[in-house]
């Protein structure tokens, strides 16, 4: 096997070191995106075959199944947009004198890093290692978060810091009596953790003891994912952050969190059925009510774009919690739609906070004007965000709302329906008035390929799996739901 | 040497770790909070040492050592040197007082236990007393981190969780596979230096490590 899992870790591991190796002119932002464009091409070199011939990967400390498969291409895909918008960013930082290039190539150094770490949550076997690396991500990113070093990133990068580390320490209480109930189960301790081994004794767990750890992990995981009411840390994580880092953080952070949560839901959904979906079904919509809310209220454009990723995380956990084929499949492809289109909507985010030097949009006038192409790019990203048709966020919503009424939960499917529309409403309210009138700034738009090309990417991407799903792309996701989650259906 | 001996020396030594925590939330200067912390963690260590010659685990004696290494030794310099180097005032300013923190944690207590009364009967190991104790040292330790607001008392708090979280894994299972227990310690070594790193940084912007100041992100 020529393209292998450690492969795959290691192009960003090396691709971080390379960026803090010094020299004249500013080469960290090129290698950054030579290192993501490998990445991206090893990553679905690793995962085509176990889309095509539904290979399973299981050796050493690693295992990978289609699920992780699905996880690792979001990642290296968003990084791959995250490194070349970072580029055309900083380079108006720079400029701007805003930062030095020494603090450049650290930034790049943690931005690989990151990814490294993230791409390795998706591959790791043992339950156990895959906790230390959702701890080390918090660890890593806090850099990013406080990256600016003035007061309010430090804040937003201390209560990130704290409040994840809390979540994550009950989390791993959790898997401790997932490995206490393992007992007289499984007789060589030492592997007690796997993933695989686990998933196959599930029906011999301790009920009771996985009903408490079941509790504890998803509190604690979901802590990361940001379900409220554990959530406080995502809006000022989320507008603190350098913008590429939010993009990251929304579109890929919350997923692999996410995916940690998956893992535990498949194995506690064999040993006690519904009990991990109604707590998903419970955070789930705890989280939609809490977005709903603060997106009416919300006046900097970062921090509304944070609460729309804990609804969209909420629609997701929603759709899990209902439990159904359909149900599954369309919380798989919400994952996977959001994930392509929150970056398009930071990235706007990030070239207004740039023209116009605030994240108020009260104060954001006259952008049609000022900015066409960021106008137009805004326009389309919050179409796609709030679940208009032809984009892949509304297929999505509307599989999961189909798929609650198909389970016979109208009421849920009505409560969704209302809130999302609570959503679309402040959206339209907060962001259309930003496209017309007029401004006494002087504001000038950014213009460059490289700023262009993320944009076009990922509206591209968006629109591709809004409009015509390919029968390859649905077979896979079918055969996610059919392999991975087959055993709890 | 019979279980029943064990069992009460286990006892005792978790029993000790639940009274430093109490003890924890009723000091007010930071270095002897500092110290509470390292004799936990002593606690832990003497804990470790005795479940593994129960158990025969030899990897359970690596844990012990390394609690002494780690938790007992070097994170305790290690934020005595930030304390220091940061200049700040010694005494501990709690936005609950220590009467009424002290009040909390007996709640605390008291909520560990019907957790954790259920879950006494699915448990083997000699060591199921310990799970309400592990659960109460873990809130307590929640607890610090939500009522004091400097940076080194927040972190002291996460410490002390992580504590009731060993103190847990290993009465109820004997300790986890030994890859996982050593990427938990490096992990918590890297926590206590960044949040070192932020301390220091914090201290800096504001000219405080009181993390009150930390409330100007807001809607």
């Amino acid at each position: 096997m020529m393209f292998n899992i450690e492969l795959v870790l290691l192009v960003p591991a090396i691709t971080a070191l390379l960026c803090l190796v010094r020299s004249k002119k500013e080469i960290a932002a090129n290698i950054s995106i030579i290192g993501s464009c490998v990445g991206l091409i090893v990553s679905v070199m690793l995962c085509l075959p176990i889309f095509t011939d539904g290979e399973v990967y299981n050796y050493g400390l690693w295992y990978m199944d289609s699920l992780s498969a699905l996880f690792l291409m979001i990642i290296s895909f968003v990084a791959l947009m995250v490194s070349l918008y970072s580029k055309g960013y900083f380079d108006f930082e720079r400029k701007e004198g805003l930062l030095t290039a020494k603090y450049e190539s650290y930034y790049y150094f943690f931005l690989n890093l990151f990814i490294a770490i993230m791409l390795s949550a998706c591959v790791v076997k043992s339950m156990g290692l895959l906790w230390i690396i959702i701890e080390a991500t918090t660890l890593v990113s806090t850099f990013l978060v406080g990256f600016y070093n003035n007061e309010h990133s430090t804040e937003a990068a201390w209560k990130y810091l704290i409040i994840c580390s809390v979540g994550i320490t009950l989390a791993l209480v959790g898997i401790s009596l997932v490995y206490a109930s393992s007992i007289g189960v499984i007789t060589d301790t030492s592997s007690a953790l796997d993933w695989p081994i686990l998933f196959a004794v599930a029906s011999q767990l301790d009920p009771v003891l996985m009903r408490v750890a079941m509790i504890l992990i998803i509190i604690g995981f979901g802590t990361k994912v940001g379900f409220a009411p554990m959530h406080t840390w995502l809006p000022d994580a989320h507008s603190q952050a350098p913008t590429p880092v939010s993009a990251l953080l929304s579109a890929v952070l919350l997923n692999c969190a996410f995916y940690s949560i998956l893992r535990f839901y498949l194995i506690s959904e064999i040993t006690i059925p519904g009990f991990a979906g109604t707590l998903l079904l419970i955070f789930g919509f705890a989280s939609l009510i809490v977005a709903a809310a603060f997106i009416l209220l919300s006046k900097d454009i970062k921090r509304m774009l944070a609460y729309s990723s804990i609804e969209h995380m909420g629609i997701i956990a929603i759709g899990f919690g209902i439990g159904t084929p359909l149900a599954i499949f369309a919380a798989l492809f919400h994952m996977l739609a959001h994930s392509l289109t929150k970056p398009i909507m930071f990235f706007t985010a990030g070239n207004i906070a740039q023209a116009y030097g605030t994240r108020d949009m009260e104060s954001i006038r006259g952008l049609k004007e000022k900015m066409p192409y960021t106008a137009f790019m805004l326009t389309a990203g919050t179409l796609a965000i709030v679940g208009t048709p032809p984009f892949a966020i509304f297929i999505g919503e509307y599989l999961t709302l189909s798929s609650a009424i198909d389970a016979g939960y109208w009421w849920m499917a009505a409560i969704m329906l209302g809130l999302i529309l609570i959503i679309f409403a402040g959206f339209v309210l907060h962001i259309f008035p930003m496209l017309s009138g007029s401004t006494e700034k002087e504001v000038h738009e950014h213009k460059s390929i490289i700023r262009a090309l993320p944009f076009a990417i990922l509206l591209g991407a968006t629109l591709f799996f809004g409009l015509f799903m390919p029968d390859q792309v649905y077979d896979c996701f079918e055969m996610i739901v059919e392999k991975v989650f087959g055993g709890i259906l | 040497m019979d279980v029943a001996f064990f069992e009460n020396l286990i006892d005792i030594f978790a029993v000790a770790m639940l009274l430093l925590s109490m003890l924890a939330m009723a000091s007010s200067r930071m270095l002897q909070l500092i110290r509470i912390f390292a004799l936990q963690s002593l606690m832990l260590s003497i804990l470790a040492f005795i479940v593994a010659v129960y158990s025969g685990n030899s990897h359970i004696y690596i844990i012990c050592v390394l609690t002494l290494v780690l938790k007992v030794i070097a994170i305790p310099k290690f934020l005595i040197y930030t304390m220091e180097r940061i200049k700040i005032e010694k005494e501990i300013k709690p936005l609950v007082g220590i009467p009424g923190s002290l009040l909390l944690s007996a709640v605390m207590i008291l909520i560990a236990y019907i957790v954790a009364e259920p879950m006494i009967d699915s448990l083997a190991t000699i060591g199921s007393n310990c799970l309400a104790l592990s659960l109460s040292v873990i809130f307590i330790g929640m607890l610090m981190m939500v009522t004091r607001t400097m940076a080194i008392t927040e972190s002291i708090g996460l410490l002390l969780m992580e504590n009731g979280l060993f103190l847990g894994a290993m009465t109820i299972s004997y300790g986890m596979p030994l890859i996982v227990e050593l990427g938990v310690f490096f992990d918590v070594l890297i926590a206590v230096v960044i949040i070192g790193i932020f301390a220091y940084r914090i201290n800096r912007t504001f000219d405080s490590v009181d993390t009150i100041f930390l409330r100007r992100l807001k809607e």
